[in-house]
């Protein structure tokens, strides 16, 4: 998240508080398809996970006028995001409402192995060893890493969002590089 | 700037500016990384390495066209605009949104009292060695440099400093019978200093000591400056954290966290971090005569006698599997290379990669066919 970056959704924001409709409509387009890769994580129901995201900033509107600052917009999208699709799901299935913070959830997660096997011309071998370490990875390790490296939050923020420690968060992310990292090195050689 | 010197490979691939380079590819971002690559050509496999493990997490994003947003976008305003301005829209969890209004201002506080706790942290570990605090009970003889070249100061000893623009130095007016030989400095300067192992030669540079029995370098110390750093040409000197001393030990005494310096080693400390970091300089020079150099053409040679000899005339050391090479051979000529020129000759000779680990050049291979 570049500064200049940071910068303009506090200019949205700004205007947002002055009912510009316009700066809604603005930040939808920014963040639609971060948050539709995000929500898709926990469902396959593409009309649901719509729903969610639309629910998401008819809320940001109403909360227009409230005094409390949001100091990272993609943080705070996220997690309504999140929390919007876990309970219209746990409302589906249990027909109930029952969230103590503690819900299980599925997070499907794919990683675009193959396109990265075709273009590092990686061999056979080495690509069946990272399908592998891909695999082995856990649901947390999963949700952690798509955190990191596609949403790029920080570590507290990250660690906000699933519900855990910092530390939790730096050992997750840790355990799956460093088996990565004995992938890769001594792979590399001079070309 | 970070100093990406002092990156491991989980630095990098965590590192917010090097993950975009690598997932989204901006011109300006090629061009700055490229730069720094240039300058720092040991660090090439560390980065290729940390990119790899990127690129093997990448994520795809999700396949939506223009339109389908747009009709979101369309909905959501006609959903807005239908609302009666008072009225909820739905009915959202209050008690949940005060609690996360909550969780954001304690983060709000954590990192503002974060930042002063930082500042202010770094404000007293800083000053307490600052050039006036190091200097204030002390009789020096102070030489400044205001103008814009090096100057050359002789010390009682015999050994002689070449003081760097903008940079001070004092030394005891008793220098010649004290059982050390202590120098305080601020700025940059290349020390020449004459051998004498019975009276240690200290340079105190801000919160890091260098100590050498006789050997030449240089010390940047600039208050400005988030790094201080010590590069050793001939010699050896030991550098440790003036933490360290102030626990009143003798002078002599090898201290834990010293860090110990060898030619062509440059140190690193970082102020912040406080921690040491040992690179090789971007072009290390021979340690030997130009004479010898000459002799460094091969043919056939073995690979281990090769590499002990490279060793020797930078010294820099080199470590490698012997097993794995010992019946490998290698044709080049090496003279009047650079080092890292001279390796990257070898490596590609024998389908071998190195990496600049700790101030050491670390062979990787799988053996010569």
């Amino acid at each position: 998240m570049s500064e200049n970056d940071a910068q303009a959704d506090q200019d949205w924001l700004q205007r947002l508080q002055c009912s510009d409709e316009q700066a809604l409509a603005a930040l939808m387009k920014k963040y639609y398809t971060d948050l539709y890769s995000y929500a898709s994580r926990f469902t396959k129901d593409e009309g649901l996970i719509k729903d969610c995201i639309q629910e998401v900033f008819i809320s940001l509107w109403q909360r227009r006028d409230t005094a409390a600052p949001i100091l990272s917009l993609r943080y705070y999208l996220l997690r309504a995001a999140k929390n919007k699709v876990l309970k219209s799901l746990h409302r589906k299935v249990y027909k109930t409402d029952t969230l103590d913070g503690q819900e299980s959830y599925d997070f499907y997660q794919e990683f675009s192995v193959e396109r990265f096997i075709i273009e590092k011309q990686v061999s056979e071998e080495k690509a069946a060893a990272l399908r592998n370490i891909l695999q082995q990875l856990s649901k947390r390790q999963h949700e952690v890493i798509y955190l990191k490296f596609y949403q790029r939050l920080d570590h507290g923020q990250i660690a906000d969002l699933m519900n855990i420690s910092r530390q939790s968060v730096y050992n997750l992310l840790h355990e799956a590089l460093q088996k990565l990292h004995g992938l890769w090195h001594a792979e590399y050689l001079t070309k | 700037m970070k100093d990406y010197r002092l990156f491991d490979i989980t630095d990098f691939v965590m590192d917010e500016d090097f993950i975009r380079w690598v997932y989204e590819r901006r011109p300006e971002d090629e061009a700055a990384w490229h730069a720094w690559l240039t300058r720092n050509p040991d660090k090439h496999l560390l980065v290729a390495e940390a990119r790899s493990i990127l690129e093997s997490v990448y994520i795809a994003p999700p396949v939506l066209t223009e339109p389908e947003i747009e009709q979101e976008t369309a909905r959501l305003l006609q959903t807005i605009r239908q609302q009666p301005a008072e009225a909820p829209v739905r009915t959202v969890n209050r008690v949940k949104w005060r609690t996360w209004y909550t969780v954001a201002a304690a983060v709000l506080v954590a990192c503002v009292t974060g930042g002063l706790y930082f500042f202010s942290g770094r404000g007293t570990a800083a000053a307490s060695f600052t050039w006036e605090k190091m200097t204030a009970s002390r009789q020096l003889i102070e030489n400044v440099n205001t103008s814009d070249k090096p100057i050359t100061i002789a010390l009682p000893d015999g050994s002689a400093i070449s003081l760097a623009p903008g940079s001070r130095v004092g030394y005891a007016n008793h220098f010649d019978s004290s059982a050390t030989r202590d120098v305080y400095l601020s700025g940059e300067a290349f020390f020449e200093v004459t051998k004498n192992p019975d009276r240690p030669f200290r340079v105190f540079a801000n919160e890091i000591v260098t100590k050498v029995l006789g050997t030449s370098f240089t010390v940047r110390s600039f208050e400005k400056d988030t790094t201080i750093q010590v590069i050793v040409r001939t010699g050896k000197v030991t550098v440790y954290s003036q933490a360290v001393t102030n626990t009143r030990r003798s002078a002599t005494d090898h201290k834990p966290g010293e860090v110990i310096l060898t030619p062509n080693q440059q140190l690193v400390y970082e102020k912040t971090a406080q921690k040491f970091q040992k690179v090789l300089l971007d072009d290390p020079l021979l340690i030997i005569p130009r004479v010898k150099e000459q002799k460094m053409e091969y043919e056939e040679a073995g690979l281990i006698g090769v590499f002990n000899e490279l060793s020797k005339a930078y010294g820099i050391s080199i470590v490698y599997d012997s097993e794995l090479f010992e019946k490998c051979t290698v044709t080049a000529d090496l003279r009047n290379e650079t080092f890292y020129h001279k390796l990257d000759l070898i490596c590609s000779a024998i389908g071998a990669s190195y990496e600049v680990i700790d101030g050491q050049v670390v062979i990787q291979s799988n053996g010569c066919q």
